[in-house]
């Protein structure tokens, strides 16, 4: 039993009244990586905060190294080898990165005098854990996100650290670094150190951990060797529905195309285009990074104008010129990231709902109603069914897929025949990624024409009744219904 | 020297502050005729930087944990017209100054407390938190306690004390310019900030707090401790620098102080003090006090006329805070 280091045993805890924990295991060996992965709120910051003693449980059992801990501090826990490097790393941007490295042990060693002679001593130590090389008197702000991460870990290491806590620590960092990450993740673990990496992230959690905890709505719901999970169960546990994948099948589809693009060309960027689509579909333009599908799809918003060919809309020639022209010709473009950023958390859902058609519902210029505002929100708040009775709640009391419904109604209220989305679940949690796609699919149902841009292939392959594979600016292949896989588009684009 | 530090210290805004004092005083010295780096007139600018310079680092200290302070001139206030009062009244301080000192001291002290104490256990901007605790102190010296000007019936050992001098020098008219023997507190205080911010671990963890105050907690620090500790120290400061200035002025108004935080703490900031808290330093910020003094006392010397005064004061903060703040959004990106 005791080759665990850390053994937590139907832990609890409640805040005035809500369960943020509700009797859940964990359990650590050294030399291991274990995930602790869950969506947004399921309980995984709590069950950290209990472990570094921010927090005290309400009832269960602590044991570490055998010795069962009733009642923790912060600076006990440290003592104990406890580290946690928090998602902002708890870095001073404004000391130098002797000071950041040294800074936790000499306070910790209750001096009251500053030794410039031992804060550099301790420094060096600290670097030379992992044999990591940097200007000591460098400004802390002004180093990457990696350096600055590497730093922190070195900083934990000062202390003995038999367990180093990790919370979602690739947030903010580049494919390369992450991989270097990794390697120093390896490296601790190697050193018999017990690595718990905090994530939602699906493919890292696979790649770094021997083990996974998965917990869901302040409950753990599997425990186990990461390899004995698919990643189709791994979904499942951490959003507790099975997501369904779905092939969307079009079930209204216009008797005539919308949209029809005739050898649309224009130099480097994509060359001799032609598609056509109907109202009803989704039709999935993908490829690789520069195969010209971004510009494809912003020459149909007026933002790039294409050189060669024509586009019809209703079996008319149009100019797409601008934006504006676009937006008269009634298609909507969602750029990347918008979906993520384009909410004011703190504000009603009704005034975000409205925030872009204000002027429609203006009664005299520059005049507005409120009652105006909440009659429009009612509309949207069904017709899209966000989770909410009362749509002056704030928008940060929706979830994830709600908060997304939102900024999707904010598009569509202009009432729109096409609806280009780039990018839509760019850094979306799993589960808002799905109700993503049943609100695109529904969209659809519904007979808005809609094209997805994206470099998510499973993505593509389920939402998408259509594709169209781009390389090098060039169409180069077509696909339709049951023949659109994941596999097969791979092989096309590589 | 190494190649290394000399970059790192010509990176910084002190080094670019003291330039501009440098270039400033070259330049009034030709312009005036040789009039400024004469001994009278260095003289009175030294000081007229004590006041000025000692309340500079109070705000300094704040600035640094990333807080502002508002209050500093209406404790100072409220603090001295108090004890010179009772002084006057008691018929006490009239050979020796320490009670009047004292209880300016312990009152500052007092007043910085329930600064700390609002600030460290309320979350709140401290900004506003003093802007409301100035106008109550005001309160309670002009309303509550209806304390008057005291001018001619001074207690006579404060007069004596300004009047005191270390040395004195004349210039070629044989115009005599003293330096007060205040100035003593001036150097020791600049001494101790300078020490207390760079050597100790309350100077660091100042600005720790201002750098990060969450990690600062995790770090171990005593955050809450740390702020009280900073408020009701600077309160204390504040009551001294209000009885050196009433000595140095020979009278006691409980209205002098009123509004000189808007030339203190934009002369902080000027000298490289983050808006946002974590940087800063004593000798940045007594160069941007120099700044300021050596304008204000040579306009004179080279003909401007006195309403300019605020004019260039207003340009040279202006300047300064507007690159202190694209300083920290580059920080920030």
């Amino acid at each position: 039993m005791s080759d665990y280091l850390l053994e937590m045993t139907n832990i609890s805890k409640s805040f005035s009244g809500v369960q943020a924990l509700d009797c859940v295991n964990f359990a650590i060996k050294p030399g291991k990586v274990m995930c602790l992965a869950g969506e947004n709120g399921c309980g995984k910051s709590t069950l950290v905060k209990i472990i570094s003693g921010v927090y005290t449980k309400d009832n269960g059992e602590v044991v570490f190294e055998g010795n069962t801990i009733h009642k923790i501090t912060p600076a006990e826990a440290t003592k104990l080898g406890i580290q946690v490097i928090y998602q902002d790393l708890s870095i001073f941007p404004n000391l130098t990165v002797m000071e950041n490295l040294a800074i936790n042990s000499e306070i910790s060693s209750g001096k009251k005098i500053v030794n410039k002679k031992s804060w550099e001593e301790t420094a060096k130590e600290a670097l030379a854990k992992i044999g990591y090389d940097i200007d000591l008197h460098a400004k802390m702000g002004q180093l990457s996100v990696a350096d600055k991460q590497l730093v922190a870990i070195c900083r934990a290491l000062l202390f003995n650290a038999k367990l180093i806590i990790m919370d979602e620590p690739t947030t903010a960092l580049t494919k390369k670094e992450v991989t270097a990450l990794f390697k120093t993740v390896r490296q601790l673990r190697d050193r018999n150190i017990a690595i718990m990496f905090i994530s939602h992230k699906t493919e890292e959690i696979f790649e770094i951990s021997d083990d996974v905890c998965i917990m869901r709505n302040g409950k753990n719901v599997f425990a186990g060797p990461t390899n004995e999970l698919t990643r189709e169960d791994f979904n499942y546990y951490l959003t507790g529905r099975k997501l369904h994948n779905v092939k969307f099948e079009p079930k209204s589809l216009s008797e005539d195309p919308i949209l029809e693009v005739r050898n649309l060309s224009l130099k480097n960027k994509y060359n001799d285009i032609n598609f056509s689509l109907h109202k009803g579909e989704i039709f999935g333009i993908t490829g690789l990074l520069g195969s010209g599908r971004t510009e494809l799809a912003l020459s149909l918003f007026g933002l790039e104008k294409p050189q060669k060919g024509e586009i019809f809309l209703n079996g008319k020639k149009v100019k797409i010129n601008s934006p504006i022209v676009a937006q008269k010709l009634r298609i909507g473009y969602v750029p990347e990231d918008r979906l993520t950023e384009g909410l004011c958390l703190q504000q009603p859902i009704s005034d975000n709902i409205t925030l872009s058609s204000l002027k429609r519902l203006s009664w005299a210029p520059g005049m507005i109603r409120q009652s105006d505002i909440m009659r429009d929100a009612k509309i949207w708040v069904e017709k899209l069914s966000i989770a909410t009775d009362n749509p002056n709640n704030n928008a940060s009391t929706l979830s994830g897929g709600n908060q997304q419904k939102i900024v999707l109604s904010k598009w569509l209220s202009n009432d729109l025949d096409l609806l280009i989305l780039n990018g839509p679940t760019v850094g979306v949690d799993v589960g808002a990624k799905q109700d993503i796609y049943d609100l695109i699919q529904d969209l659809a149902h519904q007979g808005l024409a809609v094209i997805i841009i994206s470099d998510d292939l499973a993505e593509v392959a389920t939402n998408c009744n259509r594709v169209l594979v781009m390389k090098d600016g060039l169409i180069v292949s077509k696909m339709h219904g049951n023949e659109i896989t994941e596999h097969k588009i791979q092989e096309v684009i590589s | 020297m190494n190649k290394a530090t000399l970059k790192r210290m010509v990176g910084k805004t002190e080094f670019y502050i003291f330039l501009v004092l440098i270039i400033m005083i070259v330049t009034i010295q030709i312009a005036s005729g040789g009039q400024l780096l004469q001994a009278g007139t260095v003289v009175t600018i030294l000081r007229s930087m004590v006041v000025n310079g000692m309340f500079a680092l109070c705000a300094l200290v704040v600035m640094i944990s990333g807080g502002f302070d508002l209050s500093f001139p209406a404790i100072a206030a409220l603090s001295y017209s108090l004890s010179t009062t009772i002084c006057e009244n008691m018929g006490w301080c009239e050979k020796n100054a320490w009670a009047g000192f004292i209880m300016a001291i312990l009152i500052g002290w007092i007043l910085g407390m329930l600064n700390g104490w609002i600030i460290s256990n309320y979350k709140l901007n401290t900004m506003i938190v003093t802007l409301g605790t100035s106008t109550f102190f005001t309160g309670i010296s002009m309303g509550l306690l209806e304390l008057k000007e005291i001018t001619s019936t001074l207690p006579k050992s404060f007069r004596s004390l300004g009047e005191s001098c270390l040395f004195e020098v004349y210039d070629s008219a044989g115009i005599r310019s003293t330096m007060t023997s205040m100035f003593i507190f001036f150097v020791i205080l600049l001494l101790i900030t300078s020490f207390v911010l760079n050597r100790t671990m309350f100077g660091r963890a100042l600005y720790a707090i201002g750098g990060n105050e969450v990690s600062a907690e995790r770090a171990g620090y005593n955050v809450k401790r740390t702020k009280f500790l900073l408020y009701s120290i600077v309160g204390a400061t504040s009551g001294l620098i209000g009885m050196i200035r009433v000595c140095m002025a020979r009278q006691s108004i409980p209205k002098a102080m009123v509004g000189i935080e808007m030339t203190i703490i934009p002369a902080v900031i000027l000298g490289g003090a983050s808006i946002f808290g974590g940087e800063g330093s004593v000798f940045g910020t007594i160069t941007a006090i120099g700044i300021i003094t050596v304008i204000s006392n040579s306009m004179l010397l080279v003909g401007i006329d006195t309403y300019w005064q605020d004019f260039f004061n207003g340009l040279i903060i202006l300047i300064g805070i507007t690159v202190s703040a694209i300083q920290a959004m580059r920080r920030k990106r």
